[in-house]
């Protein structure tokens, strides 16, 4: 897939900056270098938005097997190290790209684009959104399931229509860089309407 | 000179590896502890883990320490027996008070304790003429299982997996692993316990699918969400109450008869209650009503009115469970139910199990020893060289881990129920004109605020240049490791200026108590030096006997009549010397053995090597096919 451009700590061999793993001595490697890397090649999948959630979880369970401390508590202390930050990396790479919104995100983060601020948002936009959150205010007040429920229903639509938006711009092999900023909107987008449900739904921290 | 206990036939050396020590798995559970062990079982080829009898036969070890004046500390069911006539010197339930502090109102609740004020605001037990502290307690009743375990083993212990409940915070999992180190024990990992019991299940029924584990204990309350696919245990979610168990079931109906009885309150009266409560409670899961007598006082109790008493506190686990579900994402798709603790043997609390789940419960193996019995699994996981099961275990961040921000609001960085190791960054910047230090406050919970979230640590990032307000950058990381225990690093973008710590609990013990602690416990193991040296001296005596008993039966062969019986005589006298309480003829008497089998064990090795090389061509040693084990043995041929 890239070129190698890093060496096995261990054995001197060649080695893709990706691979946990020394594809030749088969020694535990340290992470690359960097602030963001590739999520897709942590899990050793190709990039896109389409993804199917049992090859991803396949995926993570093998690399969990072969990376995870608990494979290395008798290892050397560099060993454990690698092992740690490697699964570390696993962990947080199969996290992002469970979730639909923040496999998109990571899409975007990829190719350079920002997400954007909520503060940022299109006047309208947050003028339709205080207006729900009022309207669901009120059905709280009321006290009855149903409206609130009514009102859920509305959102999950448009959550549905904002997931299917972001997959049509993402299919797309090079998209053109409006639809990409669309794309930043639609995200900021699905991160309200979370927001929302999870008040709907009344998950207040218990505790 | 070759003896008898160096010679391992290749591919077995980790046989004799586990001959030198044991790693067990602990379960320091709150009414009782529990040690087990996971043997090499040649049989069926996969070891099963065993929970060893370590009080008057019974697998359980109260979890009761009593304090004298004069000698040691009694641990287990004696102590227990001490605890009407010497209450305030007899500590139960320690747990409860793990990683507290003594301002917690849990703390005093109903508890018949002196308490003494610390210097960190750590609970003091004031106990006969001295001051404890939880960590120690906990260290008494965790040394006791590693001797009991020792004797019952025959191998010196000093590893050990140590569970928690899954919702003890970063102060209890800190406490935990201190009174292991201050037992003589090294760690090697911390436990949660409902993912010890999975563990256990999952390699006993060897099912798949998504499980819970109800856990209700003594003193905690534990729920955990777990998916089992091909030897993967997955945790989901986690949550519980780590102030709830059967020991509020207790307090709870001993309120009820010591209202009634409506005598002035005294430790020794409260004390008699809750042991009555106790024993009503366990008599009545098979019964449906019994008599209770405490003081001269008599009443009778029905099933109906325990379960009166009992039926809120047992309903406090509903709403945990819910959200347990919830944040696995899997409501309403369970493949079964796991019932650990002792507690779930009231039928009241299977009865609302079922209710909740909408699934019958599952309780085959014993409740009581699930737990422990899981966490010797992983210590064999953690320490063979060839472990017996391919298990992995994939676990959670119970609580949420944040940082204070302006206004008292709590950022959070890691989300409860995040697969662990995990790590996060958050950059924060500077919101004053030339401010050179920033103070981070680490805290755990779900809320909002800092005011209603656990405080863990806090320090100070100091040496950031002097720059209008926000322009510095400071990034701080989280990183938690499998154990569950945070580390924080705070960074200075522009310099590099960096500061970190692993947390400590805030109000948990300094590291100077615990050098005192540790000090003060080498000490006492002086005074027992001689102790110490006849166990050791026992343990060699029964290693060597089981090595030379194992090789006279597989290379008998090897001997002619007359040279068998000065090793079996010799046997024979390290036999007797064991009896002996000085660890001097026990010495001698291996020291003749090994002398008097020096030849049987050259011959034994010879035929090993001429085993290994079997099958073994120099082509083969030369690219380094072969086992380790079999070089050493071609090299020692080769240069003789």
């Amino acid at each position: 897939m890239s070129e190698p451009t890093a060496t096995c700590w261990s054995c001197g061999a060649d080695r893709a900056p990706a691979d946990a793993l020394c594809p030749s001595c088969a020694k535990v490697q340290p992470p690359a270098a960097g602030n963001a890397p590739d999520k897709f090649a942590v899990l050793g999948l190709p990039r896109g938005f389409e993804l199917e959630a049992r090859q991803l979880d396949e995926r993570f369970r093998t690399l969990s097997r072969k990376l995870h401390p608990d494979r290395f508590a008798r290892a050397t202390a560099r060993e454990r190290r690698f092992s740690l930050e490697q699964t570390t990396l696993l962990n947080d790479a199969y996290r992002t790209l469970q979730d639909p919104a923040r496999r998109a995100e990571h899409l975007l983060e990829l190719r350079g684009v920002r997400p954007l601020s909520d503060t940022a948002m299109p006047e309208e936009f947050l003028e339709e959104a205080m207006a729900d959150r009022e309207k669901l205010l009120e059905a709280k007040m009321e006290g009855g399931k149903d409206g609130v429920e009514q009102l859920s229903a509305g959102i999950r639509k448009k959550r549905d229509a904002a997931l299917e938006e972001i997959a049509s711009v993402l299919r797309d092999a090079s998209p053109q860089p409006a639809a990409l900023s669309r794309v930043s909107e639609l995200l900021a987008r699905l991160r309200y309407y979370a927001r929302y449900l999870d008040e709907a739904m009344g998950r207040a921290p218990e505790l | 000179m070759a003896a008898l206990l160096e010679i391992a036939e290749p591919g077995q050396s980790q046989v004799k590896e586990a001959c030198v020590s044991a790693a067990v798995g602990i379960d320091l559970g709150t009414t009782n502890s529990l040690v087990a062990f996971v043997g090499p079982d040649p049989a069926s080829g996969a070891g099963k883990p065993l929970a060893l009898p370590v009080d008057e036969g019974s697998t359980l070890l109260p979890s009761v320490v009593s304090y004298r004046v004069d000698g040691p500390p009694i641990v287990g069911r004696e102590a227990r027996r001490r605890a009407a006539d010497a209450a305030r010197d007899t500590i139960a339930s320690v747990k409860r008070f793990m990683g507290r502090s003594s301002a917690d109102p849990e703390t005093k609740r109903l508890s018949p304790y002196r308490f003494a004020e610390g210097e960190s605001g750590t609970v003091r037990f004031e106990v006969a003429g001295r001051t404890v502290t939880p960590v120690e307690v906990s260290a008494e009743i965790l040394r006791t299982l590693k001797t009991r375990a020792e004797e019952r083993l025959g191998t010196p212990v000093r590893q050990a997996v140590i569970t928690v409940p899954a919702y003890f915070d970063d102060a209890q999992r800190q406490a935990t692993k201190e009174a292991g180190r201050l037992a003589g024990l090294e760690v090697l990992r911390l436990l949660n316990e409902p993912t010890a019991a999975a563990l256990a299940y999952g390699l006993d029924k060897r099912s798949e699918g998504t499980f819970a584990v109800y856990d209700l204990g003594g003193g905690t309350f534990d729920i955990s969400i777990l998916k089992l696919v091909e030897g993967l245990f997955e945790v989901k979610a986690v949550g519980g109450d780590s102030a709830l168990g059967g020991d509020d079931f207790d307090r709870a109906v001993a309120e009820v008869l010591l209202a009634e009885m409506g005598r002035e309150r005294d430790p020794r009266l409260v004390r008699q209650a809750i042991d009555a409560a106790r024993a009503a409670k366990e008599a009545l899961t098979a019964r449906d009503s019994v008599e209770v007598e405490i003081a001269g006082f008599r009443r009778t109790l029905t099933r109906a009115e325990l379960e009166a008493a009992m039926r809120p506190l047992i309903e406090r686990t509903g709403p945990a469970s819910r959200r347990a579900l919830k944040d696995a994402g899997v409501e309403g798709k369970l493949d079964g139910v796991i019932l650990v603790g002792g507690s779930t043997r009231v039928p009241a609390v299977r009865a609302y199990v079922r209710e909740l789940f909408g699934l019958p419960p599952l309780a085959d193996i014993d409740p009581d020893e699930v737990v422990a019995l899981g966490a010797a699994v992983q210590a064999d996981l953690l320490t063979a060289e060839k472990p017996q099961h391919d298990v992995l275990l994939l676990d959670v961040a119970p609580l949420s881990l944040g940082l204070e921000t302006m206004g008292g609001l709590v950022e959070k960085l890691i989300l409860r129920n995040t697969t662990i190791p995990t790590s996060a960054t958050q950059e924060f910047t500077t919101f004053a004109d030339g401010q050179t230090g920033m103070d981070i406050h680490v805290v755990q919970g779900e809320r909002e605020l800092v005011a209603d979230s656990r405080s863990l640590a806090r320090f100070r990032l100091s040496g950031i240049p002097a720059l209008p307000a926000g322009l510095a950058r400071v990034a701080v990381t989280f990183q938690v490791d499998a154990d569950g225990i945070l580390s924080v690093t705070a960074k200075e973008q522009l310099t590099g200026i960096s500061q970190s710590i692993t947390v400590k609990p805030s109000h948990g013990l300094t590291d100077e108590e615990i050098e005192r602690m540790l000090l003060a416990s080498l000490e006492h193991a002086e005074d027992d030096m001689a102790a110490r040296l006849l166990i050791d001296a026992r343990i060699e005596a029964q290693r060597i006997l089981r090595a030379a008993e194992h090789q006279l039966e597989s290379n008998g062969d090897l001997l002619d009549a007359e040279e068998r019986a000065p090793i079996e005589q010799a046997m024979q006298s390290l036999r007797a010397a064991m009896e002996s309480s000085d660890h001097r003829p026990i010495k001698d008497a291996i020291e003749r053995l090994d002398h008097d089998s020096a030849e049987f064990a050259k011959r034994v090795m010879d035929r090993g090597i001429e085993r290994a090389l079997k099958g073994h061509t120099a082509a083969e040693f030369e690219t380094g096919e072969m086992s380790e084990h079999a070089k050493k043995a071609y090299r020692a041929l080769k240069d003789e």
